[in-house]
């Protein structure tokens, strides 16, 4: 197809697809008329059956929660995906040291640098996990908390650098934090099954509203998310950051290979 | 709840927890602990789902409502899976066709073992989930799993073809998910739910409603583009032709059509009460089925990559299915489930074989392999066999679900269109894999001189597998074809419909055989065998045979010349597909 049919053949389905686009679009609800009945009948039976004040949460760990072990797997095939994909590509002749462009300085890191990363690191950790914590009580849960920690491990590359960072961050470790994190969740749906209930019933006492251990069954459910996303999360950076990495044969100066860590 | 009930979920949850575990355990499990992991995750799947199937045939269809949350006065809120007979007997189907691609890759992934142990576990649950749920947001779920796990799978080899592959494969149906969350996204606008049940009823109350059409449209769209239907068939050869062949095995065999299955059962459990919908499926996708099989088999018969060609024939099969299902009668949709596992096995068979000759002989090129595959013949007289099947041999499980979809031909004009286009689409493909099977196993056909050094890439899969492995999964799979009875299939088929579609039981009768039923596999096969031979002896049959086939030659060049495996041409080739909708539903 050359280059000036396509925009005209693409702009004669457009134009083919106007008037029904029109019809659809004029028979919509109107903007703003009242919220739709899932939401409204959410909001109206959950605080009272689940005690969670986070609305999001109760779709996704309980009433919904076989479509979010669904996403929870899917993110599981995106990251092992990534994995083949990238790590079959690059071969295995990386070195130590960074990939660097010709002509273009290596500059030493600050030390202002060091100490921010020093202090923000584990705090940025230790929210990820008080997000993942209050999943129930207040926005944020599992994914969200799972992926600030993620983040949060690559304050370590910043502020130590990338040796430190590769001791510290193990790959057969995240590996396997994501399997139990999917594990968790797949055993928390088994648990009401070998009590002859239905899978991923809610089984758990589910204490008080806005409580941090409100919820029942989908702390659980949301601890498994956490480890999940984190660990996979972790695994994607570890994977686009191995990118960054010289091969072996770029690598002329044995001296560079010790200072790599700088790039 | 009784014991089937307990087992409802476990098609699913079996192969992800599996997954996770070996995924967890990653390279600490012994050698080949992941692949006999999958092999048995794969046959406990497939057995669940036949007792499912059965369990459901004797005692009607369970509904199982995940944590409990059974539908309120008023307002369904939570999921269901609906292992009716048809769809678990499908997921049953799917299973065996993994633990057989499975046992036909032991070995094979030996370098990346458990990363494509994990994602086959998880491209296994997706589909499971895909068949098994009545819930539009789920399906969607699943369907995203399966396509995530699939592009990655395409990619596998890493060479330039296989990434461009994948890619075009990526876009393209990233492309479709959208539609179809902006589909369901329109029918819950009007709906006010996501379970099938629900969505039925109010597509009942609705009526000629434009947002409930607009609905079905970008729904079906999605579907059919897994399905590679006419005109948004265009990644499916870039994509099968590069994946590793245990990959293919199950792309073809099961992805590609359970994309239509999906679509069937959207259409028959979700929008039956919709007028339009119905005029959609009845007039414009009747016509498009005929077109893909007829396009299909024309493209499939020529090729000379053998992954391509037969990447097409699925197209084209794809396309009979689709007329059986269009031709909106209860004895076509059953031929149509008869018809996507016989195809299945038989296609599946035929994928494993071409792999067979990349890992012996490092080549999937015809001209190139001719006669070389004389030392292999037990994998050519399986491939000779699997070619008589596809071209409509009147046996067993294929032949019995082509016999109902012809059954179902409406009368008059567009019942003949259907008849020829099916036997074109049949007969050609079947006879470009005879003649496949003749050149690479009996050295047949004119000496192709320079003529065999075509510019393919470099292609050779991991060889040194035992051949007995390699080939005792396409034993089996051929064997299961060809020992079903075609009556009994037909039986069976028929037997199960009801609760699919929500049929009275026993509303759907076999139709006694006709003239033309008896006739039609044996026309096919005649096609199939003269298409063959043309090619092959060509210097021994009379002139005008040939020269008859050359005037097809400038159309197919034109087909091909239309798959120039550019993107951006396949996006504008999907808008086309969506006008052509819009147009067939606002005019």
């Amino acid at each position: 197809m050359s280059p000036k049919l396509r925009p005209a053949l693409l702009a004669l389905a457009a134009l083919a697809i106007l008037p029904g686009f029109w019809r659809v679009a004029c028979a919509l609800p109107g903007f703003g008329s009242p919220v739709s009945p899932y939401g409204q009948a959410v909001n109206a039976l959950l605080p009272e059956m689940r005690r969670v004040s986070n609305m999001v949460s109760a779709i996704n760990f309980d009433v919904r929660g076989f479509d979010t072990i669904g996403e929870e797997f899917m993110l599981l095939a995106a990251v092992a995906g990534t994995v083949l994909l990238l790590r079959g590509g690059r071969g295995e002749d990386r070195a130590d040291a960074g990939g660097r462009i010709g002509g273009r300085a290596i500059v030493p890191r600050a030390d202002a640098v060091v100490l921010i990363c020093r202090i923000c690191g584990p705090f940025t950790f230790i929210f990820g996990v008080y997000v993942a914590l209050h999943a129930m009580a207040t926005p944020g849960g599992g994914f969200q908390g799972g992926v600030v920690i993620a983040s949060s491990l690559l304050l370590i590359y910043l502020g130590e650098g990338y040796g430190r960072w590769r001791q510290l961050v193990r790959e057969p470790v995240l590996d396997a934090v994501e399997g139990a994190g999917a594990l968790l969740f797949v055993a928390a749906g088994l648990l009401p099954v070998f009590l002859g209930l239905r899978f991923l019933t809610n089984v758990l006492p589910f204490g008080t509203a806005k409580d941090m251990l409100s919820g029942g069954l989908m702390i659980v459910e949301n601890a498994g998310v956490t480890l999940a996303v984190a660990g996979g999360f972790g695994t994607v950076l570890l994977e686009f950051m191995e990118e960054t990495r010289a091969t072996t044969s770029e690598v002329a100066d044995p001296d560079d290979g010790r200072t790599g860590d700088r790039a | 709840m009784t014991l089937l009930d307990v087992l409802v979920p476990f098609p699913v949850v079996l192969p992800l927890a599996v997954g996770a575990i070996v995924l967890a355990l990653g390279e600490r499990l012994p050698k080949h602990a992941p692949e006999a992991l999958g092999i048995a995750a794969a046959l406990a799947v497939a057995g669940l789902s036949a007792v499912l199937s059965r369990g459901a045939l004797d005692a009607g269809t369970p509904v199982y409502w995940f944590g409990g949350w059974e539908p309120r006065p008023g307002v369904t809120l939570g999921i269901a899976f609906a292992p009716d007979p048809a769809s678990a007997g499908i997921a049953a189907f799917i299973g065996l066709l993994f633990a057989a691609a499975l046992v036909f890759a032991w070995g094979f992934f030996d370098e990346v073992r458990s990363t494509f142990n994990v994602l086959m576990l998880l491209f296994l649950a997706a589909m499971q989930g895909f068949c098994l749920t009545r819930d539009l947001f789920n399906l969607f779920v699943w369907f995203e799993v399966m396509s995530v796990a699939a592009y990655a799978l395409t990619g596998f080899s890493l060479k330039r073809a296989s990434l461009a592959g994948a890619l075009n494969f990526t876009v393209v149906n990233s492309l479709g998910s959208m539609l179809m969350l902006a589909g369901i996204g329109l029918v819950y606008a009007r709906a006010g739910a996501l379970d099938f049940e629900a969505v039925r009823e109010a597509v009942g109350r609705a009526g000629h409603d434009p947002v409930i059409v607009g609905g079905f449209c970008l729904v079906s769209v999605a579907l059919l583009t897994k399905a590679a239907i006419l005109p948004f068939q265009f990644w499916l050869a870039d994509a099968h032709a590069v994946a590793p062949s245990p990959v293919s095995v199950i792309f073809s065999g099961s992805m590609v059509p359970i994309g239509l299955f999906g679509f069937a059962k959207i259409a028959v459990q979700v929008f039956p009460g919709s007028p339009d919908a119905g005029s959609i499926l009845h007039g414009l996708l009747f016509g498009v089925g005929c077109a893909t099989a007829v396009v299909g088999g024309l493209l499939a018969w020529s090729q000379r990559h053998l992954k391509r060609l037969l990447a097409f024939s699925t197209i084209g099969h794809i396309g009979i299915m689709l007329t059986g299902v269009a031709a909106l009668s209860p004895v076509g949709l059953a031929g149509a489930l008869a018809y996507l596992v016989g195809h299945g096995l038989v296609k599946g068979t035929l994928f494993m074989l071409v792999g067979v000759l990349l890992a012996e002989k490092a080549g999937v090129d015809e001209l190139n392999l001719r006669g070389l595959g004389r030392d292999i013949w037990p994998a050519g007289v399986l491939t000779g066999l699997a070619a008589l099947l596809l071209g409509g041999a009147p046996l067993g499980l294929l032949h019995g679900g082509a016999d109902l979809v012809s059954a179902a031909a409406p009368d008059g004009l567009a019942g003949w269109a259907m008849h020829l286009s099916v036997l074109v689409g049949t007969a050609l493909t079947g006879g470009a894999v005879l003649r496949f099977a003749g050149r690479v196993y009996l050295g047949l056909g004119p000496d192709p001189g320079d003529e065999a050094e075509a510019p393919t890439d470099e292609e050779q899969e991991k060889a040194d597998r035992p051949l007995w492995l390699m080939l005792a999964p396409c034993i089996l799979l051929l064997g299961i074809d060809v020992l079903v009875p075609a009556d009994l299939a037909e039986h069976m088929a028929a037997r199960v419909l009801p609760q699919f579609a929500h049929l009275a039981a026993g509303s759907v009768a076999v139709p006694p055989p006709t003239g033309w039923t008896a006739v039609e596999p044996w026309l096919a096969l005649l096609g199939a065998v003269a298409v063959a031979g043309v090619a092959l002896f060509r210097d021994r049959v009379p002139r005008i045979l040939p020269a008859a086939g050359g005037m097809f030659k400038p159309v197919v060049a034109g087909l091909n010349r239309l798959h120039t495996g550019v993107i951006n041409d396949y996006v504008v080739w999907m808008a086309l597909g969506v006008a052509m909708f819009a147009a067939w539903a606002t005019f």
